[in-house]
């Protein structure tokens, strides 16, 4: 959307009084949270950015649309389609929390990065002022990249890893000053909350969710894509609408570090971070992934687990260790002929992984190796007496990104 | 003249202070090698089901403190001592005595640094790993300073058993540095090769420096004792004119 | 996990707990070895802490052990009100 086109369908930006809370009021009072998968309130981080340091200093508004998790396209779709809210949400922010420049971190995908460059072209065009915003290529880094304290370490001019908290970046971040980061969806949310108000945010969506959310449906479904629904969706619409193809058997929600929820028991979950709490699941990036019945859930989680397994910043003992031991065991565990003892170490390592390291990186792993175990029971225990069924042999349905780097 | 035997020289001196500088002073370095030792354990990270990491930490911890505090001794026992004029200065700025001034320098240089080792230590929680870590490295200087300082200035090196223990303590802090090096080859093959040279290097030239210097003839002359301040010039010039 | 004595109250405003720095631990044990009520080795070596507040009898050997940390990995911090383990949801990457 160019932005004309932008301007004449939003309307415009509203002027903020420098110095004016009034953004973050109104951003705390629509409950907006997170949506690059901490799903953290978005306006408690703006204030903790706008007050840190008393207010003094310089700050730094972070935008990120590294979009590092493989499932998920829906910044990339965002930046290609609406870039000019992003980059709105971005200004609000800088203006709001007292920053003096941005940062817009992309991943590869190529249209998007087009559509970026034009939109800062029309806006230079149009003398719109703001902060300097710098556009930074974070697709290299690999699947930590996107983490909070590991892009503001890319920034800094290091290596994309996490690094251990505290301080937390709205309290150091980029040039040790106080830094907002938050994901473009969120900052394009933010962009509307500004429009038009926090009762129009929570006109759609849930109460204890409010307002609506970009997911990510790939798998077994004949229309895959970026769809945009009100939070609190039933997650059996939600599919339905992508047109839910062939007997499925699983969903992965979340992201590679979520859960996998049987179908068709999950339809009936709401789409919200409090719904999929309660189904011991996470909304996280917004993923969902469908296994069709023709595929090997054990044999998907297993070629992730290698994948996380290969992503990992090799900074911290547990994850160094049990990581690469996680991604064998599920190897095995898919592949081979499991018994008791390695199922059992499995188990062990997704406990001996998770909350001991600088990120959450392993935490994600454990908890996508144990929700396997658990949904595709059955197929465990028929690894355990027959060896590996037939279906791990049919091509991937999760996208695993070559390796390189790391 | 000073080309008295080393036993004329330890049998006509008499001042007390002189021998007591001369004791601390090797017990310092003894205490500063088994210091040194316990660092070096540590860092290839011995330990063993009767020997607990915490005891290598808490001697290294000991060990230093007690051979600060036997150094300082040996510095004020060496200032009191009126024989020779050294003033308290001397003992922390490097080469402004008059007393073999370079040899004694060093030992001042190994002192400064001891104190920074020690202080900085006890402000590791404060000051940060890194900082902390970057001033330690310098024990690797300190200890050999020490070493030269005492073999330089000790008018004891010819000594048999003198120079035997000061034979020891070189190959225990040699050994356990060769061992440390051995162990960081696998990840820096670049830093562990440098270190080997260096040891080696060390090992050498201190060697070849110790047969043409302390140990040959005229060796307090050279090292800038000034005849009155020559215990054996004194002594045996006494006791000659007695 | 509160293991306090009867006698000895328990410090309702600062509760401290161990935490270790994972990016700096380099797996030395010295915890491990000086604090074993509190900190367990896991199979390669590195530091388990057992969630929960540090009981006050054990609080000299928890500073003793924090201070002898050979990489300062171990840490003693105050107690966030209400966070009994990391926050999960609190997890994810991009922003």
């Amino acid at each position: 959307m160019n932005l004309a086109a932008h301007r004449k369908h939003y309307g415009p930006v509203p002027l903020l009084a420098a110095g004016s809370d009034a953004l973050i009021t109104e951003v705390e009072r629509a409950g907006l949270t997170g949506r690059g998968g901490a799903t953290f309130s978005t306006g408690r981080k703006l204030r903790a950015v706008a007050t840190a340091n008393a207010g003094r200093g310089a700050r730094v508004v972070v935008a990120n649309g590294s979009e590092s998790e493989p499932a998920s396209s829906k910044d990339a779709v965002l930046l290609a389609r609406s870039p000019h809210l992003v980059l709105d949400g971005i200004q609000l922010c800088a203006a709001a929390v007292g920053a003096s420049r941005g940062y817009l971190c992309l991943g590869s995908r190529s249209p998007a990065a087009r559509s970026v460059r034009e939109a800062f072209a029309e806006r230079d065009r149009a003398g719109l002022g703001g902060v300097p915003i710098e556009v930074v290529d974070a697709a290299a880094d690999g699947y930590l990249a996107g983490q909070e304290t590991a892009l503001v370490s890319l920034l800094n001019g290091g290596r994309a890893v996490p690094a251990f908290v505290p301080p937390r970046p709205s309290d150091r971040g980029v040039r040790r000053q106080p830094t907002l980061v938050l994901n473009v969806e969120t900052l394009a949310q933010v962009a509307l909350i500004a429009r038009y108000g926090a009762t129009w945010f929570r006109s759609v969506g849930a109460d204890d969710a409010p307002g609506s959310a970009l997911v990510t449906v790939t798998g077994g479904v004949s229309r895959p894509g970026v769809r945009e629904i009100p939070l609190g969706t039933p997650l059996g619409e939600v599919l339905r609408r992508s047109g839910l193809a062939a007997p499925a058997q699983a969903v992965l929600t979340g992201g590679y570090f979520g859960t996998w929820l049987p179908l068709p028991d999950a339809f009936r979950v709401p789409m919200s971070a409090p719904g999929l709490r309660a189904a011991g699941a996470t909304f996280g990036a917004g993923v969902l992934a469908v296994l069709p019945a023709s595929s090997c859930g054990l044999a998907e989680t297993a070629r992730v687990a290698g994948y996380l397994a290969s992503q990992i910043a090799d900074q911290c003992g547990p994850c160094r260790n049990g990581m690469p031991a996680l991604a064998e065991a599920m190897n095995w565990i898919a592949f081979g002929r499991p018994d008791a003892d390695i199922i059992g170490w499995a188990r062990q390592l997704t406990g001996l992984i998770t909350g001991r390291g600088a990120c959450h990186l392993p935490d994600g792993a454990a908890v996508l190796a144990r929700s396997a175990l658990a949904v595709f029971s059955a197929d465990l225990r028929a690894h355990a007496t027959a060896g590996p069924c037939g279906r791990a042999q049919v091509a991937a349905t999760l996208p695993i990104p070559p390796r390189s780097h790391r | 003249m000073t080309s008295a035997h080393p036993v004329a020289i330890v049998v006509t001196s008499s001042t007390p202070l002189w021998y007591t500088t001369r004791a601390t002073g090797l017990v310092a370095l003894v205490l500063l090698t088994a210091a040194m030792a316990a660092g070096l354990l540590s860092s290839v990270r011995f330990e063993h089901r009767s020997w607990p990491r915490f005891v290598t930490l808490g001697l290294h911890r000991n060990l230093s403190l007690l051979a600060l505090a036997f150094t300082v001794l040996h510095i004020l026992t060496t200032v009191l001592d009126t024989f020779v004029s050294i003033p308290l200065q001397d003992a922390v700025v490097p080469f402004i005595g008059t007393y073999r001034p370079f040899w004694l320098g060093l030992g001042a240089i190994a002192f400064d640094l001891m104190l920074a080792l020690i202080v900085t230590s006890l402000m590791r929680a404060r000051m940060g790993l890194r900082s902390w870590r970057l001033v330690h490295w310098t024990a690797y200087a300190c200890w050999p300073i020490a070493v030269v300082h005492g073999l330089g200035t000790g008018t004891d090196t010819p000594v048999r058993w003198v120079l035997a223990l000061t034979a020891a303590c070189v190959l225990v802090v040699v050994v356990l540095t060769l061992w440390r090096l051995a162990l960081s080859w696998p990840q820096r093959p670049g830093w562990a090769t440098t270190g080997l040279v260096l040891v080696v290097l060390a090992v050498v030239a201190g060697g070849a420096w110790l047969r043409a210097g302390p140990l040959a003839p005229n060796w307090s002359a050279r090292a800038g004792t000034h005849s009155s301040q020559s215990r054996a010039a004194s002594s045996t010039s006494a006791g000659a004119s007695k | 996990m509160s293991e306090l004595p009867a006698h000895q109250p328990a410090d309702p405003v600062h509760e401290l707990e161990l935490r270790v720095n994972p990016i700096a631990c380099d797996a030395h044990g010295v915890c491990i070895e000086l604090l074993p009520e509190l900190i367990t080795a896991d199979p390669w070596g590195y530091p388990v802490i057992r969630p929960g507040p540090v009981p006050l009898r054990l609080l000299a050997l928890a500073r003793r052990a924090v201070a002898d940390c050979p990489t300062l990995a171990l840490l003693l911090a105050e107690r966030q009100e209400g966070r009994q383990q990391p926050d999960r949801s609190r997890a994810r990457r991009q922003g």
